[in-house]
């Protein structure tokens, strides 16, 4: 309960308020598709314009100000088009932009600390990025198109057998690893590897790790909190109705 | 990063036990918290989980002055600090290994309470030992767990506890970082790395 120094969020707040005093929710809006500016609207009208349930935000924005305590996953099957569309939006983001971005900065560090260790630092973090590339297909392919598929059937009321055998529980196993990485470079950065005029370069390459850092928290947090009890529900709903 | 911290605050109002908590959340301590209404029960919350710091009214001691001596034998590694919000007796408050007012600064009952932490458990240097390290190079040259057990002749169990400590000493995990660390810290060079 004591988390953090930002707001919990409610519907009838300014969500220029709510950005101004956390930046880090200018992504979340972004994974949302809401543009901005956002002149005076409140969350609720934010939320109204762009059809999304405005609970499933506040969920959403307040995991983002470190906020989770009376958690309770209610959503239902309704809601299951938005949080994949949202986790889709992000995995742009990742594989896109931000990746993409810490690669170049770790390439511009390794020219100019053009130290041995340097140079394992951007093999390091190739071989980091692919994984996290193959993760994210992974979900792109496989996970999503199979929760899409559980909410046509239930759209329809369709009861026959889909596609092949998958639980969604097979899929919980997979995230840990991004996060165990970034970790570790964030520490040979801050603790080990030796400066050579790349101070102010480091400090960017910092700086985006943290980002991206800050957003894969909450993404997984989404995914195991929201997202995978969400389909468990699906799943069980359709093998009732058999 | 050392084991989870273990406050047991000994004050029946709600209010004060909140208080502190926030206090103790937010300094980064992060220490697990219990509240003991009664003196009986500080030994009951530390026979669950050891307690670090017990952090307590005077008045739950003031008749009980035997009681509280016995506990504080039984309780050999734990400090004791007095909560005062009222004038007490100077020989009551010295019974106490440290104490703190309820006017005190947020970040002075924090320090109080770091001090006391810092007497209990000495903060182990994050150095890795000789036999880390070997384990370290081998780990970093491409060798599995239990080619490592093999060579240096100890239970793949053993290898999986030096693995820990070394994640924990460096902040390290994935064996690529620690390759890095490892060239870094001059213990392998480049030519001995896998591919």
């Amino acid at each position: 309960m004591y988390q953090t120094e930002n707001l919990h969020l409610t519907s009838d707040m300014k969500i220029s308020d709510v950005i101004l005093n956390n930046p880090y929710l200018i992504l979340l809006l972004e994974h949302f598709g809401i543009d901005v500016p956002l002149q005076d609207k409140s969350v609720n009208d934010v939320c109204l314009e762009n059809k999304i349930n405005t609970e499933l935000f506040l969920t959403f924005a307040n995991l983002y100000n470190g906020v989770q305590y009376n958690f309770k996953n209610t959503f239902t099957y309704l809601e299951v088009l938005t949080v994949v569309n949202y986790l889709k939006n992000s995995h742009k983001y990742y594989s896109e932009e931000i990746y993409p971005n810490i690669l170049s900065i770790i390439q511009q560090m390794n020219s100019v600390n053009n130290m041995k260790e340097m140079a394992l630092v951007e093999k390091f973090f190739n071989e980091y990025f692919s994984e996290v590339i193959e993760h994210l297909n992974y979900e792109n392919n496989t996970v999503f198109p199979y929760i899409l598929g559980l909410y046509e059937r239930i759209i329809n009321q369709d009861k026959a057998v889909g596609g092949k055998q998958y639980s969604v529980s097979e899929y919980q196993e997979h995230h840990n690893d991004i996060e165990e990485k970034l970790n570790d470079l964030k520490n040979l950065l801050v603790k080990y590897l030796p400066m050579k005029n790349d101070q102010p370069i480091r400090r960017k390459l910092l700086f985006s790790l943290f980002e991206l850092e800050y957003d894969l928290n909450i993404h997984s947090r989404i995914e195991n909190l929201i997202l995978i009890p969400l389909v468990a529900k699906m799943e069980l709903h359709l093998k009732q109705k058999k | 990063m050392t084991r989870d911290i273990h406050i047991i605050i000994a004050e029946p109002a709600a209010i004060i036990f909140e208080g502190l908590s926030a206090i103790f959340f937010r300094s980064g301590l992060k220490p697990r918290v219990s509240k003991a209404d009664m003196l009986d029960e500080i030994l009951q919350l530390h026979l669950r989980r050891l307690a670090d710091i017990v952090i307590i009214s005077p008045l739950l001691i003031q008749n009980n002055v035997k009681s509280y001596h016995v506990l504080k034998n039984q309780l050999e590694n734990t400090q004791w600090i007095g909560l005062v919000y009222a004038y007490y007796d100077p020989s009551l408050l010295a019974l106490f290994d440290a104490v703190i007012t309820i006017s005190d600064a947020p970040e002075l009952i924090v320090t109080t309470v770091s001090k006391m932490l810092n007497s209990v458990n000495p903060k182990e240097p994050d150095v890795l030992s000789d036999r880390e390290i070997e384990v370290l190079k081998l780990l970093a040259s491409g060798l599995a767990n239990k080619e490592i057990a093999d060579k240096l002749n100890i239970s793949i169990n053993t290898v999986i506890t030096h693995r820990k400590n070394i994640s924990q000493k460096t902040g390290i995990k994935s064996v690529s970082g620690l390759t890095i660390y490892a060239v870094v810290k001059k213990m392998i060079s480049l030519e001995n790395l896998a591919d």
